[in-house]
């Protein structure tokens, strides 16, 4: 059907569209107006997607010079290969009712395949990849770093966009990597050595470029050429590169002293945590290094791999890995900690020192991106609070929205069970984990489950430690042989392979009508990445609430920054982290409207109102007090009510007017009206 | 007495059949059992007609073996010799036990599915008897084109039963319970052994191998059950254990079942990623990490658990689908095969695509074009959720309704005046109600249908097997055209031979008896008259 959008003609390859499809829409449009930023939840399964490629590509078209390129940015392969898919279905619509053949170039980008090559991406309208591709310094130097500015970037299952900031700015060092290091500095040492007696005017060269500095990257930058890269701070690029490093030998024999330096630093019987600024002190008393030789020396360390030509750089990884690290802890004092642990909590008999270098700041990463795209739009089925990610990322959005999920039927059934039948108060919290009553009454909500839900039932865990417990528990305890009376059970494991054959058996057995159970971990990778759909899911379980493990030095020190920059509290900011997570688990099970699916909270502390307050609205708008803190028992009868209803067959016809519309009823008076209390602004 | 070739290979004296003492003989082909002092067997049953074999258990004063057959009789032999009964009847049913399963295999397959088509199928049985036991056509005939499946056209009516998968709890089913003396006792069925065996092929090797040669079944099982590999942490499995090999060999399996990879690549979490940090950088475990190097003990039998359900469950899942779906297997192997090597980064796998295509459609926001469909229409979904629940306001008259209409009715008839200028005349009432009556003449249409009532349901049914007889033999007369070979022609003379054969011995009588029995009613008859126009119209085809 063609819409009309604010006066804009949208091409949308359907017959018919759901209310809240339209709303995203107009929200979309109004912020690629306002040329700012937007933060948009709607639920999966409602063709978010879609809406996003729809309404921005109608806009490309429309104001070719207002929006030149759209980048969008997803998470995993499988999602970005299906953007594309739902790319080519669009086109194929375009083409269609034009009667043109489109001339709209697409680019996706993936590691592994189709590697793109660089020119490319600067004519392409639309670019599709993953979230490094833009947010990791290391590669959008390399592949995004000339994207035109007046783009449109999408970044679409959002919801864990500051640790993908954070990650791609925090090193660990290790003996290991100072080892590798060292091998390293050997060889670039031999081959400067080599290229003296062959090629010395190379060397010479080089010198010369230093001299004149970083001007050139300064020019670009200035001249709106280039994506700014967090690592290479703005400030150094006006200097020329301190006289201490500029010839490659006294470079490498840099690179030895700090090395030395970074060894002596792991070799502590206790930890240490301590700021960049008194890491800078530290080093300078110690071996003299200067702060400003330490920042450029990522940029030296690449220069002086061009020159060799060195043409394997992976093999380089770590002295790249230890001079990023050198500039990034010399060109950030606020944002960062250092925190050298000599082992690990659990074996503190085994030495094994790391140096983490934690980025505490996920605005710092994504800083360019803002500043240089007129319109980014965060997006996800699960963004709640929807607040606290301008705040984390430290934006100003145009538009923040939640959108509803339009139901013709009540599809998802979200019940809070906080107590066994026994009354035992359920809760994954740390004082109750090893009490049996608790882990036996859990079991027994999922043997009860696995008797009455059809097909596949996912089960999620705080973490792989209590889940093994809890496994091991239900083993003796004889639970887990009666849930095999009902279903198959698969368990994911820390090894990705064998997890990929338990997901694919767990699929078998739920699609030849055997019924299977999974048991998984939130934050692990199916819990992120894998989607149950329809008889895949037909309940999802989330024993407990899914806290982050707290006793990690390098979260205190997040929790500490987060409290003292942007007055978020830890426990908001906790709390806030394991719903999202909760959510996401959750969520896997509803895929649509046609889909439809049990999410059993088994935890007590779900039903207080600064947990549950914390969820998507739209999970949020179908718990009432009746499906509050309840038994096994009486989420049992629920359950079966819920799934009798469910079993009945819907159809189209059940659905159109409601959450299903054509044109003409898209258009009526009272449908627009009712469309705008679909989104819901913050 | 038994054939002078025939092999004896276990006597047991001492064994009462039906309250005679006599002699168990177990020869190479049958079982048999002759009363004391006499010279004749009276009881003799081959191997291949019997099914299982029972046993009483081990406490029960009478030591007893039953033989249940193929046809479901059963012969009960008491070993009564006081002091070795119990040796006696272990020695029969061990040797029972190898023999039974080799004569299971020869036993005619083909009688077999026979009887049970025959026995499942009630029609067909009715058909067999009308034109086989007649010897209106010949058993092979009758069966010729039946066990071939050539002209089913309901394949699934006639082929094998759906294979009965395996629970995935068969091993709990195996409770031990203490025998009273510091040991267990577990309690072994043929259904599970048969479980155990298709789900840990490598288990059915090891007791292939060593039973009964090196053990006898009991050791084997005993040893299982002890073994580590049969309890919860397989990873101290002694080397003395024969299990261990197993517990090797499944870990093989499961690792080969590992690097195999997914066919569908929406669940490889290998390439979930696109680009995953280089090593170095993120922030490290958020989480204690538990990489194999340093896991306690506790640990790694933890996670030797959940390896052993992955594996179990995989092998319950494999043993179900094992039989019967080899093509649908194949087909998605060589669809794996050519669609191209993951490897391949020019071709999209078809299941990819297939699986991509799938993710993103929105069923509901298409228009419609799959066939429609019936709806269950219920009224009151609440109803069918809950089941019948007692009376419900709404839909039934509550006493106070009743009493008022009652009242409403009383109140109607106490103010009754009859409006005496237009009432009907008395005769012409009386004429009415006898026309309305049963017999009257408004109540004569009933009788046109009443042939199912005049005539007694034994001879409809002959019909019908008559009917379903020539329809029968008309399929097998219609199926030679086109005559196009000798055989065929051949074929055609034989059925037309045994066509009039059916007239003769079944058609006429039955017509004869019809017209001597209900001359007047000629609508049963037209069955058989439109029989004979087909069979002459077919002898002139023929000729």
């Amino acid at each position: 059907m063609k819409l009309n959008i604010e006066g804009l003609l949208v091409y949308f390859p359907y017959d018919y569209i759901y209310p809240e499809q339209y709303s995203y829409m107009l929200e979309l449009k109004r912020t690629l107006d306002a040329k700012g930023h937007g933060v948009l939840e709607m639920p999966s399964g409602t063709g978010k997607t879609i809406s996003l490629l729809s309404l921005i590509i109608a806009y490309q078209r429309a104001f070719p010079l207002e929006v030149t390129k759209l980048i969008y940015c997803s998470r995993t392969v499988p999602e970005i290969e299906k953007v594309i898919e739902e790319l080519r279905k669009l086109m194929e619509f375009y083409s269609k009712e034009t009667g043109e053949s489109n001339n709209f170039l697409a680019l996706a980008l993936s590691s592994r395949k189709n590697l793109c090559i660089h020119p490319e991406i600067l004519h392409a309208n639309i670019v599709v990849y993953s979230y490094h591709y833009l947010l990791d310094p290391k590669i959008a130097d390399l592949v995004s770093k000339e994207l035109a500015k007046k783009s449109v970037v999408v970044f679409d299952e959002a919801h864990n966009i500051d640790n993908v900031c954070i990650d791609s700015m925090s090193v660990n060092i290790t003996r290991r990597t100072l080892d590798r290091c060292q091998n390293n500095v050997d060889t670039l040492q031999n081959t400067i050595h080599k290229i003296k007696e062959t090629d010395a005017a190379k060397l010479r060269e080089e010198y010369r470029r230093l001299v004149e500095g970083l001007k050139e990257a300064n020019v670009a930058r200035e001249t709106d050429i280039y994506l700014a890269n967090p690592v290479l701070p703005d400030e150094i690029l006006q200097e020329a590169v301190p006289g201490t490093i500029r010839t490659a030998e006294h470079f490498v024999g840099f690179l030895r002293r700090f090395l030395e330096y970074l060894k002596s630093r792991l070799r502590v019987q206790h930890v240490v945590q301590e700021s960049a600024p008194q890491f800078l002190k530290d080093i300078f008393d110690k071996v003299c290094i200067d702060r400003k030789p330490l920042r450029f020396c990522a940029e030296r360390l690449q220069s002086l791999l061009r020159t060799l030509e060195i043409a394997d750089i992976a093999d380089f990884s770590a002295v790249t890995l230890i001079s990023n690290f050198a500039t990034l802890v010399s060109t950030y004092s606020q944002g960062f900690t250092i925190i050298i642990e000599p082992f690990e909590d659990r074996t503190p008999t085994i030495a094994n020192p790391v140096l983490h270098f934690s980025c505490m700041d996920p605005s710092i990463a994504i800083k360019p991106v803002f500043q240089r795209f007129q319109s980014v739009i965060i997006t996800s089925g699960t963004l709640s609070p929807l607040d606290i990610y301008p705040r984390i990322l430290d934006f100003r959005p145009v538009t923040m929205a939640s959108f509803t999920m339009t139901l013709a039927r009540t599809c998802l059934c979200p019940l809070i069970v906080g107590r066994g039948n026994d009354q035992v108060a359920l809760s994954s919290k740390f004082e109750t984990r090893e009490d049996f009553a608790v882990i036996r009454n859990y079991g027994n909500l999922l043997l009860e489950m696995s008797a009455i839900v059809p097909d596949g039932i996912v089960a999620f865990f705080t973490s792989y430690v209590y889940m093994e417990n809890i496994v091991a528990s239900w083993y003796e305890q004889g639970i887990l042989e009666n849930i095999q009376r009902n279903k198959l059970i698969f368990i994911e494991t820390q090894d990705a392979a064998e997890t990929s054959m338990a997901l694919e058996k767990y699929q078998e057995a739920c699609e030849n009508g055997r019924g299977a159970i999974l048991l998984s971990v939130a934050r692990g990778k199916v819990s992120e990445g894998i989607d149950f759909v329809h008889h895949f899911g037909r309940a999802v379980i989330m024993f407990g609430v899914p806290y982050v493990y707290t006793q990690s030095r390098i979260l205190k020190a997040r929790l500490e920054y987060l409290r003292d920059q942007f007055q978020i509290r830890e426990n908001d900011f906790l709390t806030f982290d394991a719903m999202r997570h909760a959510a996401q688990c959750v969520g896997r099970a509803i895929r649509g409207k046609t889909d439809y699916g049990l999410m059993i909270f088994a935890d007590k502390r779900y039903a207080r109102a600064d947990k549950r307050g914390k969820l998507p609205r739209w999970i949020q708008e179908h718990i009432n007090d009746g499906s509050l803190n309840l038994t096994v028992d009486e989420a049992v009868q629920l359950a079966k009510h819920f799934l009798r209803q469910m079993a009945q067959p819907f159809r189209q016809e059940d659905q159109l007017g409601l959450s299903l519309l054509t044109l003409e009823q898209l258009q009526s008076e009272e449908m627009l009206q009712k469309i705008t209390q679909i989104a819901h602004q913050t | 007495m038994a054939s002078l070739s025939e092999e004896v290979l276990l006597v047991v004296k001492k064994v009462r059949q039906r309250k005679q003492d006599g002699t168990l003989y177990l020869m190479a082909e049958r079982i048999a059992w002759g009363p004391e002092g006499k010279d004749r067997f009276t009881v003799s049953h081959l191997y291949a007609d019997i099914r299982c074999q029972k046993i009483s258990p081990d406490g029960k004063a009478k030591v007893q073996l039953q033989l249940v057959l193929h046809t479901g009789e059963s012969t009960t032999f008491h070993f009564a010799n006081e002091s070795s009964a119990l040796k006696d009847r272990e020695a029969a049913k061990e040797l029972l036990q190898q023999l039974l399963p080799k004569f299971k295999k020869k036993a005619n397959k083909e009688l077999e599915e026979k009887n049970r088509m025959l026995q499942e199928d009630p029609v067909l049985f009715q058909l067999y008897k009308d034109l086989v036991v007649s010897q209106v056509i010949s058993a092979e005939e009758f069966w010729a084109n039946r066990l071939g499946g050539v002209n089913n056209t309901d394949p699934t009516l006639f082929n094998n039963k759906q294979e009965v998968g395996i629970s995935g709890a068969f091993l709990a089913d195996i409770r031990p319970q203490t025998d009273g003396c510091n040991g267990l006792r577990y309690n072994l069925t043929a259904d599970i052994i048969e479980s155990i065996f298709r789900t840990y092929p490598a288990v059915k090797q090891k007791y292939s191998e060593n039973v009964p040669h090196n053990l006898t079944e009991k050791e084997f099982w005993t040893r299982f059950f002890q073994s580590h590999y049969f309890h919860r942490d397989r990873i101290n499995t002694g080397t003395q254990d024969i299990f261990s090999e197993c517990a090797k060999q499944d870990e093989k399996g499961l690792k080969s079942l590992v690097v195999q990879g997914v066919k569908n690549p929406l669940v490889d979490l290998l390439s979930l990623e696109d680009k995953t940090l280089d090593e170095g950088y993120g922030v490290s475990t958020t989480q204690p990490s538990t990489s194999n190097a340093n896991r306690t003990v506790k640990e790694s039998s933890n996670y030797a658990i959940i390896k052993r359900f992955n594996h179990h469950s995989a092998m319950v899942l494999a043993a179900g689908s094992r039989k019967g779906e080899t093509p649908a297997d194949q087909a998605s192997e060589t669809s794996s095969t050519d669609g191209n090597s993951r490897d391949s980064d020019f071709f999209q796998p078809p299941v990819k695509k297939v699986k991509l295509q799938e993710a993103i459609e929105y069923e509901d926001l298409q228009r419609e074009n799959r066939p429609k469909t019936v709806a269950l229409n219920l009224k009151k979904s609440d109803r069918y959720a809950h089941g019948p629940v007692p009376l419900q306001s709404q839909q039934y008259t509550t006493s106070q309704d009743i009493i008022n209409s009652v009242n409403y009715i009383r109140h109607e008839m106490a103010n009754y005046k009859p409006n005496l200028t237009q009432v009907v005349s008395s005769t012409a009432a009386s004429s009415a109600i006898v026309a309305l009556s049963p017999g009257g003449v408004l109540m004569q249409a009933g009788a046109q249908q009443a042939i199912n009532q005049m005539v007694p349901s034994e001879v409809q049914g002959e019909l019908k097997h008559l009917y379903v007889a020539a329809g029968e033999l008309l399929r097998h007369f219609w199926s030679c055209f086109p005559v196009n070979t000798p055989f065929l022609e051949e074929k055609v003379i034989k059925m037309k031979s045994n066509l009039e054969r059916f007239q003769m011995t079944k058609l006429c009588p039955f017509q004869d008896k019809i017209q001597r029995q209900y001359l007047s009613t000629n609508v049963s008859l037209q069955v058989s008259f439109s029989l004979v126009c087909v069979l002459s119209v077919v002898k002139n085809g023929v000729r």
